[in-house]
């Protein structure tokens, strides 16, 4: 099946969410054959935690949560000046119950998070609430050069059904007022915020190699049939994952909240398929053992439940000894007491701007979380000791290019309707009960 | 080529001359020897004159705060991609452009910086294309930055190169230099005709032979050589060979500015034999045995000297007659090659002597 302007059918679902807009969702429903349930009338059993998806998320045969496949974010601009009022609250939360009533909270249905930046608190007199580490983006290693995401707010859309996230966005924008045949409320969420950036994407065994065509310089037939991620393994394992626990803020008004960092990361693919071999890639992004033993097969599903990176050896050792160190190893050495990793992935590849990219979307308690693993990954205390470059065989370095960084409060639900710096303490009783 | 890539070239083709169009145009006989060059056979496990030797051209140098930046042209490479001892042979893919190579000193001292070099490219249309250049040694240049880069046509472009600090050791004339990251912009203009024609030696019967080209003189940028043997601080103790390089030990006595600790400091400098080109990105580890017993041992200190540029450095507590001194290369230089230098300084011996 061919559309009018020649897009076969498989292909237009995978960059339907690139394109957005009425048309590629009048187009998707149309094509994809999928009943979403609607969501419920009553919202008030929904978590606290605007981050709680694993529960609702489909597993793979070993447990790892199956990332949901389609993507959005959308960044916003509060369009008044100074601290927000209440009917700019209330307008937004109508608004974002609108979509949640036409979708169900799962994985073919919606998932989303509203979240805020250190320049959306700093229209308050008051600054944020201690015991939030939300500090304003900066560059996270010494040969990097970022532009910072100041929006006040960012609206990440996600779902294993193209449709949903388009419909949420056009419901979102005012432009839909049925959704999934669930009537929509007269606000829209661009009322309150003007849109600054779309940043679109996918991930999910496939997805990447039926994508590539959209990007320039994803050398032909090279990105596995299967492979999840442009860069051709699987990411995600639940052993390597921090659980949605370790990343939530304990206490204090935002307790049940997280933070959420979200950089832009430029891929080299050419480099990597064109320019090193199976065994580098496996080197560079698990370790040295890894490749040396074979233990990965294709994208690494055999890997189970971890990226069995226990056996990698220590860092130091293999930098000295095999002159390179891999990226999942170099990482693994931010975790806590309980040997856990510090931050939930909830990454994803794109073409925006026809480059390959990645968002590298993670939470965790805390910004300074990140800031460490993302050290951790830099190695430059290994290459101070080894042969191992700034950037090259010291993992994914070469290949990857930051482009852009922000930094975010995702507050509880009960606050998700541009918050105040300071909350009153029950404020998660008493706004908004229930709808 | 995938849809897009036809389409901008596709407007590429109002505006000025199409790569694709121009290959068949330009120097048509000379893409063939460069877009698969041959390859000598019975390549010796040692640095070894290659089948051609490609011309380079220059685009221009510029500072940016203490650091020099050097950008070069030549028609695309076929290089070897080192991770560890293993090598991968990167072959010129159909849609590159261009050999794009950059390399970066200290204004001051004129010592060249192993430092890894990002670029990116844009043009009237926005960004082109970005990318962090290998590490890479080749016959004529010698160590420098560089990779293959794809570019939608001939024409005008911007270019900024960024380094990171210098992420090894630096003896004290350096200290604080280097720590910081530094970016400087350029202009260059892309012209098939300019770099297709550049020069291609055929080395006819040299080919395979052990032995290397000249290094090419460029003006403009510091040589990234190191000193003689004569040019050495110290006593030299030895001079030995791995893999084909050239390994000289010197040990410093007295007041030195290698260590802030007394006592003496064992230097070891490896370099390319014939143009004494720097070999950075090794790691190297030294024992010291005396009477049969190992009375010391380390690992050996990439460092950066004004004098010495690349070297790798050891504090000693003593040293005396008769005791010997094992350097093993744990790594070999983590640096790509070209042709004439991939066979060597893979494998790499110890090197062991016993003090005089
Ligand atoms: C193109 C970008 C990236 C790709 C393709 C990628 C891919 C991977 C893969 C395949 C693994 C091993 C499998 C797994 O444990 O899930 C991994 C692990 C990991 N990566 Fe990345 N990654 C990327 C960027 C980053 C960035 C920017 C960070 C943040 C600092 C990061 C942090 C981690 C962490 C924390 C782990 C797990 C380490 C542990 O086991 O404790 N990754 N990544």
């Amino acid at each position: 099946m061919t559309d009018e302007r020649g897009v076969p059918r498989r292909e237009f679902l995978k960059s339907a969410v690139a394109i957005g807009g009425a048309a590629a969702f009048s187009a998707c429903l149309g094509r994809e054959e999928v009943d979403v349930p609607t969501g419920p009338d009553d919202l008030s059993s929904y978590p606290q935690r605007q981050h709680a998806w694993n529960e609702v998320l489909p597993r793979d045969d070993h447990g790892n949560v199956i990332a949901p496949s389609h993507r959005l974010l959308l960044y916003l601009n509060y369009r008044r000046d100074g601290q927000p009022n209440e009917d700019d609250r209330d307008q937004v939360e109508t608004a974002l119950r609108g979509i949640e009533h036409a979708y169900e909270r799962s994985g073919i249905g919606l998932l989303l998070t509203v979240s805020y930046s250190p320049a959306y608190f700093d229209r308050f007199d008051e600054s944020l609430s201690e015991g939030v580490d939300l500090p304003d983006p900066e560059a996270l290693a010494p040969f990097e050069d970022p532009e910072f995401d100041t929006p006040d707010a960012v609206v990440h859309l996600a779902s294993n059904t193209a449709q949903v996230v388009l419909g949420a966005e056009e419901a979102l924008k005012g432009n839909k007022s049925t959704l999934n045949g669930v009537d929509q409320p007269d606000v829209a969420l661009t009322d309150v915020f003007s849109l600054t950036d779309r940043r679109t994407g996918f991930i999910g065994d496939g997805l990447p190699a039926k994508n590539a065509g959209d990007a320039e310089s994803v050398p032909a037939d090279k990105v596995p049939d299967d492979a999840p991620l442009f860069m051709g393994f699987k990411s995600g394992f639940k052993k390597n994952q921090a659980s949605e626990d370790r990343v939530t803020i304990q206490s204090g008004p935002f307790a049940d909240g997280t933070t959420q960092h979200i950089s832009k990361l430029q891929l080299n693919l050419n480099q990597w398929y064109n320019q090193d071999d199976r065994w580098q890639r496996e080197a560079k992004m698990f370790c040295p053992y890894h490749a040396e033993n074979d233990v990965i097969e294709g994208a690494g599903d055999n890997l189970g439940n971890s990226s069995k990176i226990d056996d990698c050896k220590p860092t130091d050792e293999t930098a000295r000894e095999m002159g390179v160190v891999g990226h999942s190893q170099k990482s693994a050495r931010a975790r806590d007491d309980e040997d856990s990793p510090l931050i939930l992935r909830r990454d994803f590849d794109s073409t925006d701007g026809g480059t390959a990219s990645l968002h590298f979307l993670a939470l965790q308690r805390r910004i300074t979380d990140f800031v460490d693993t993302r050290e951790a990954m830099n190695g430059t205390d290994v290459t101070e000791q080894s042969a191992v470059g700034q950037r090259n065989n010291n993992g994914i370095l070469q290949y990857i290019r930051s482009e852009r960084r922000g930094n975010f409060l995702v507050p509880p639900r009960s606050l998700r309707a541009l918050p105040p710096a300071q909350p009153a303490r029950d404020a998660q009783e008493v706004t908004h009960e229930s709808s | 080529m995938n849809r897009r890539t036809f389409l901008k070239q596709g407007t590429a083709l109002s505006g000025g001359l199409v790569l694709s169009g121009c290959l068949g145009r330009l120097g048509f006989e000379t893409q063939s020897a460069w877009r698969d060059p041959p390859l000598v056979e019975d390549r010796p496990d040692a640095v070894y004159y290659p089948a051609i030797i490609e011309g380079m051209g220059m685009y221009g140098t510029t500072t940016a705060g203490d650091l020099g930046f050097a950008l070069m042209h030549s028609f695309p490479h076929r290089f070897w991609n080192l991770t560890g001892s293993r090598k991968t042979k990167v072959i010129v893919q159909s849609d590159d452009s261009v050999h794009l190579m950059a390399s970066v000193w200290d204004t001051e001292t004129e010592t060249i910086l192993p430092v890894d070099v990002s670029v990116e490219i844009s043009n009237s249309d926005g960004r082109v294309s970005s990318t962090n250049l290998w590490p890479m040694i080749s016959p004529n240049m010698g160590f420098h930055y560089g990779d293959n880069i794809a570019l939608p046509g001939e024409g005008k472009y911007d270019v900024t190169l960024q380094v990171g600090p210098l992420q090894t050791a630096r003896t004290s004339p350096f200290d604080g230099r280097f720590t910081e990251g530094q970016a400087a912009t350029m202009q260059f203009t892309f012209d098939t005709a300019e770099t297709y024609n550049l020069e291609i030696r055929r080395l006819g019967e040299k080919a395979g032979i052990r032995g290397t080209v000249d290094l090419m003189e460029m003006e403009m940028i510091p040589e990234p050589v190191v000193p003689t043997k004569s040019e050495l601080p110290g006593r030299l103790l030895h001079e030995g060979k791995s893999g084909d390089a050239t390994i000289l030990v010197a040990l410093v006595d007295g007041d030195h500015r290698f260590s802030d600790s007394d006592g003496p400091f064992l230097i070891v400098s490896p370099r390319t034999p014939y143009n004494r080109v720097m070999l950075p990105r090794m790691a190297l580890s030294a024992t010291l045995n005396r009477g049969g017993d190992a009375i010391a041992q380390g690992t050996l200190q990439a460092s950066l000297d004004p004098d010495l540029g690349s070297f790798y450095g050891m504090g000693l507590d003593e040293l005396e007659t008769d005791d010997t001194v094992r350097i093993t290369v744990e790594t070999p230089p983590q640096l790509a090659r070209h042709d004439g230098y991939e066979t060597a300084f893979l494998d790499m011996e110890p090197i062991e002597f016993t003090v005089e």
